[in-house]
């Protein structure tokens, strides 16, 4: 841990080049292909284990859509040794906690426990990975909860609704199109074949990284690793995802008529994946317009024109070419026109100007910070981890990202602002709404 | 590497985490306390990990203090300090903060008003220039006030979009009725229109002094030189009487009454079952979080099993004891969609009874010990974490004493305790519900829970 710091402030400070180091981080690959990473941090004697799947949505079809996010919540209702209810029982009875998480590219199941529930953890994990039951009768009361969870993530939120046909418009022929939770009418439809064949395609060792954080040494990962997880075999990886989308030739706009007390505005800008060199540039200009009170959109939206309650904007590594997203909620009795067009000012003004330089060191230092702060829990380190090995293809660019980072230049912004905010390669998505009793 | 040497690492390994295993204790790292001639007190945690320094503050004073008719008022004088200082006007103090990738926050409660801030180490200096001048020297400019009123009031309507995000404002506001705990923290649509300029500056005049502050730092740093360095920055801070307002004792409402909140377009319905609970000081309170973490404390707890797992009518139940200054509120809180309503209250009351007639088990009293203790390091992991637990204790009047005692009062917790536990602070027949749905679909449920019902649509101002 405070050797991992020493390095990272040097290279943070200094910029300097990344030379061949370990960062503390300790790998092994398993015999079926399960690539595991390790960092002791002994500050509390707790573990963080994540497993990441390079399976989410991007890998469904029409009809089964929401399979992966179903999928994830199937692995925590019962294998062979552990039946129904005994993998949380067990864990939570051995002091440790769970979740996961399903997104457009990947399938994340995170352990929090005690050191003293290291073996149980991997018993667990094996467990499911290799003798998962697919139980009729679980099947249908996981439905259920799925559903109740798409209807309060989306349907009782205007921004999921709205976001939804963001999507589902700026996409027309890739995956991204559709919601990681699924359409409601394919939750309600799925089928059992349907989910033993994403088992078969998803859940192989050799598609999985496994992160271990915390109180724990390599050579005791290893060992259990290869007690537990090394006997399983190893089977196909997932068909590749062939489909890209094809350039977007003029701006597309959807609008949604509901009951809501204010309007929302949603744009989707089309953008690389984490591996382009433009995705430094770009996380930059997102810090530039939407960082902090002093970044140029909270400025302008809310501050100085006082036209929207709050402007973010979202660019998050994908494996595929994903959006810049820049969500804004009207003030009441603005119209969302007013802020369109100023936001598009904000975008017009990285074109036809220069950022400062101040402005770009504030990007940044920005920048910086949030990584020491992401490395304060062993959670956090194990998340970011797993997503810079998973996402950008090796852990070590991580720890090379400030790197990547302070070679970001003034003129580089320009030139992606203007490669990628134009209006034909724009989504604009608006809810607009509607008075109690004005039903659809 | 060579075989026998791992295996005999692992095996002191195993034998060592044996031996901690049995060691039933778990400490705050050391913190020292002293007073600043002025009466603010300050606490200081050193913590080596990462390089960054935390910051949480604490002023004696929430929205308790409010006056009648300006809830909201020690909210949005929170959100003002950082709006300009007599040497800083508001869009410099945010380029200060966002340029050395700081960070602030302020924000009121019912009992008082919170403050956290975090810096590089590097940026110690400057950081603690622009907390200082925000906490010292804000002159809450009338143009930003107009503005951020206007922004929390359609703060307000935009979260009335969103059931989950209100229901809580509604639920405390119907339990605690007239008491202080019953009005919002954040104002409403009428109350914050009421609220003047110069009802701030009063606010801040008369709360703000440095014995209602308490300032804790935990990071890395020396001791010495951070407390050098407030005291070069708060020393002047001239000293003033606080004058504490008095609250009376919330009492729990007796028999059921229920409020349902029309939402047109709910597809699901969100619900609240609860009543006065408990305060942070109770003497009892890890043995209720133990028989809590039980009943909708954690995954596998009887509610989210019943409500959840065994019957798929909702993504998730838990129940809660909010430990305040005074006794705060103990909820139980889910949702499921409109045709299922009635069966989910009726579980979750179900669950509630059976808690009453059947109890728990010693097994799962002792899996509830294991997952607290198991769980409890990763609450005091990060610097931010430990300051403000150690400014919380000390605005509680508890001391390290609390955390230290925490696994003994686990291990110790019997099963004639959890019997008392639940017969004690579990209330039976005493109910408030609140519901906000489509009124259209569930408005003849309502009598079935309680004699009294009240019926309010969500676009009314107010809560």
């Amino acid at each position: 841990m405070k050797r991992l710091t020493l390095l990272l402030a040097g290279i943070a400070l200094a910029a300097t080049t990344a030379t061949a180091q370990d960062y503390g981080i300790k790998t092994h690959q398993l015999k079926n292909g399960m690539k595991i990473l390790v960092q002791e941090d002994h500050s509390i004697p707790n573990v963080a284990l994540y497993i990441f799947y390079r399976i989410g949505s991007r890998n469904e079809r029409p009809g089964t859509t929401g399979l992966s996010h179903f999928f994830e919540h199937m692995m925590f209702n019962g294998a062979k040794k552990y039946g129904p209810r005994k993998f949380d029982e067990t864990m939570e009875a051995a002091g440790g906690s769970n979740n996961a998480y399903t997104s457009n590219d990947v399938t994340v199941y995170q352990d929090w426990f005690p050191r003293s529930a290291l073996e149980t953890i991997f018993d667990l994990e094996a467990d499911r990975i290799q003798n998962l039951s697919f139980d009729e009768k679980m099947i249908e009361s996981e439905r259920g909860v799925v559903a109740s969870e798409r209807r309060t993530s989306v349907d009782a939120s205007n921004m999921g609704i709205l976001y939804e046909q963001l999507a589902a418009t700026a996409y027309t022929a890739h995956p991204y199109q559709w919601p990681v939770v699924g359409w409601m009418v394919d939750i309600e439809n799925w089928t059992m074949e349907d989910l033993k064949h994403h088992f078969d395609i998803g859940y192989s060792p050799a598609n999985a990284t496994m992160v271990v954080t915390g109180d724990v040494t390599l050579d005791e990962i290893v060992k259990l690793a290869q007690k537990y997880i090394e006997p399983i075999p190893s089977r196909g990886l997932p068909p590749k995802v062939t489909t890209r989308e094809p350039e977007q030739l003029g701006e597309r706009r959807v609008v949604v008529r509901k009951f809501a007390q204010l309007p929302i505005l949603m744009m989707g800008y089309h953008v690389p994946e984490a591996v382009n060199s433009d995705y430094y540039p770009l996380q930059v200009l997102q810090m530039v317009l939407f960082e902090g009170e002093s970044s140029r959109m909270y400025q302008r939206l809310v501050d100085k024109d006082q036209l929207a309650i709050s402007v973010d904007g979202d660019y998050s590594p994908a494996f595929d070419p994903t959006l810049f997203e820049i969500t804004a909620r009207p003030k009441e009795g603005v119209q969302p026109e007013a802020v369109e067009k100023a936001i598009y000012e904000e975008l017009e003004r990285l074109k036809t100007g220069i950022v400062s330089d101040r402005e770009l060191e504030k990007a940044k230092n920005i920048l910086v910070a949030d990584f020491y702060r992401r490395m304060k829990t062993i959670n956090g380190k194990a998340n970011a981890l797993g997503r810079y090995e998973v996402f950008f293809g090796d852990y070590r660019k991580m720890f090379t990202a400030a790197d990547d980072y302070s070679k970001v230049t003034r003129e580089d912004l320009q030139r992606v602002s203007k490669q990628y905010f134009t209006d034909k390669n724009r989504t604009v998505a608006t809810l607009i709404p509607e008075k109690e009793g004005a039903k659809q | 590497m060579n075989r026998t040497f791992v295996s005999l690492c692992l095996y002191v390994f195993v034998f060592s985490s044996t031996l901690a295993a049995q060691d039933s204790s778990l400490r705050l790292p050391a913190f020292s306390k002293f007073q600043l001639r002025n009466g603010m007190t300050v606490l200081l945690l050193e913590q080596h990990e990462v390089p960054i320094i935390s910051f949480s503050m604490i002023i004696k004073a929430g929205s308790t203090s409010d006056p009648q008719n300006k809830e909201g008022l020690a909210s949005l004088t929170a959100d003002l300090l950082r709006k300009g200082t007599r040497s800083r006007t508001s869009d410099q103090i945010s380029n200060d903060l966002d340029f050395i990738g700081g960070e602030f926050d302020m924000g009121a409660s019912t009992d008082f008003t919170a403050g956290s801030a975090e810096f590089l180490k590097k940026d110690i200096r400057q950081g603690l220039d622009l907390v200082t001048d925000i906490i010292l020297n804000p002159v809450f400019p009338q143009e930003e006030v107009t503005k951020r009123i206007r922004q929390l009031t359609d703060e307000i309507k935009s979260a009335k979009d969103r059931a989950d995000s209100v229901i809580g404002r509604y639920f405390f506001a119907y339990l605690y009725g007239k008491h202080p705990y019953g009005r919002p923290v954040d104002g409403d649509e009428v109350s914050l229109a009421a609220i003047t300029r110069q009802d701030v500056q009063r606010f801040y005049e008369t709360n703000y002094v440095p014995a209602n502050m308490i300032l804790a730092a935990a990071g890395d740093f020396s001791a010495g030189e951070m407390r050098g360095l407030l005291e070069q920055r708060f020393n002047s801070w001239p000293a003033k009487t606080p004058s504490p307002v008095r609250i009376d004792e919330p009492r729990p409402v007796q028999g059921k009454r229920l409020l349902l909140v029309d939402k047109p377009d709910s597809t699901q319905t969100y619900f609240y079952i609860g009543n006065v609970g408990i305060t942070r000081m109770n003497p009892d309170r890890v043995a209720i979080g133990v028989v809590n973490t039980l009943f909708g404390g954690r995954f596998t707890s009887k509610l989210n099993t019943a409500l959840r797992i065994d019957s798929g009518l909702t993504y998730g139940a838990r129940s809660s004891f909010d430990q305040r200054k005074l006794a705060g509120p103990f909820t139980i809180a889910t949702y499921t969609r409109n045709a299922t309503t009635e069966k989910a209250v009726d579980m979750a009351l179900e669950v509630l009874a059976n808690l009453h007639e059947k109890g728990i088990t010693a097994e799962e009293l002792a899996s509830a010990k294991a997952y607290l203790k198991g769980q409890f390091p990763t609450s005091i992991e990060t610097s931010s974490q430990l300051a403000s637990t150690i400014a919380r204790l000390e605005f509680f009047g508890l001391d390290e004493n609390d955390i230290n005692s925490y696994y003994s009062k686990v291990d110790a917790m019997t099963m004639s305790d959890a019997r008392r536990i639940i017969e004690q602070y579990f209330p039976k027949d005493n109910l408030v519900f609140v519901l906000i749905g489509k009124a259209g679909e569930i408005q003849s449920l309502a009598k079935k829970y309680a004699p009294s019902v009240d019926t309010r649509p969500i676009t009314q101002p107010g809560f």
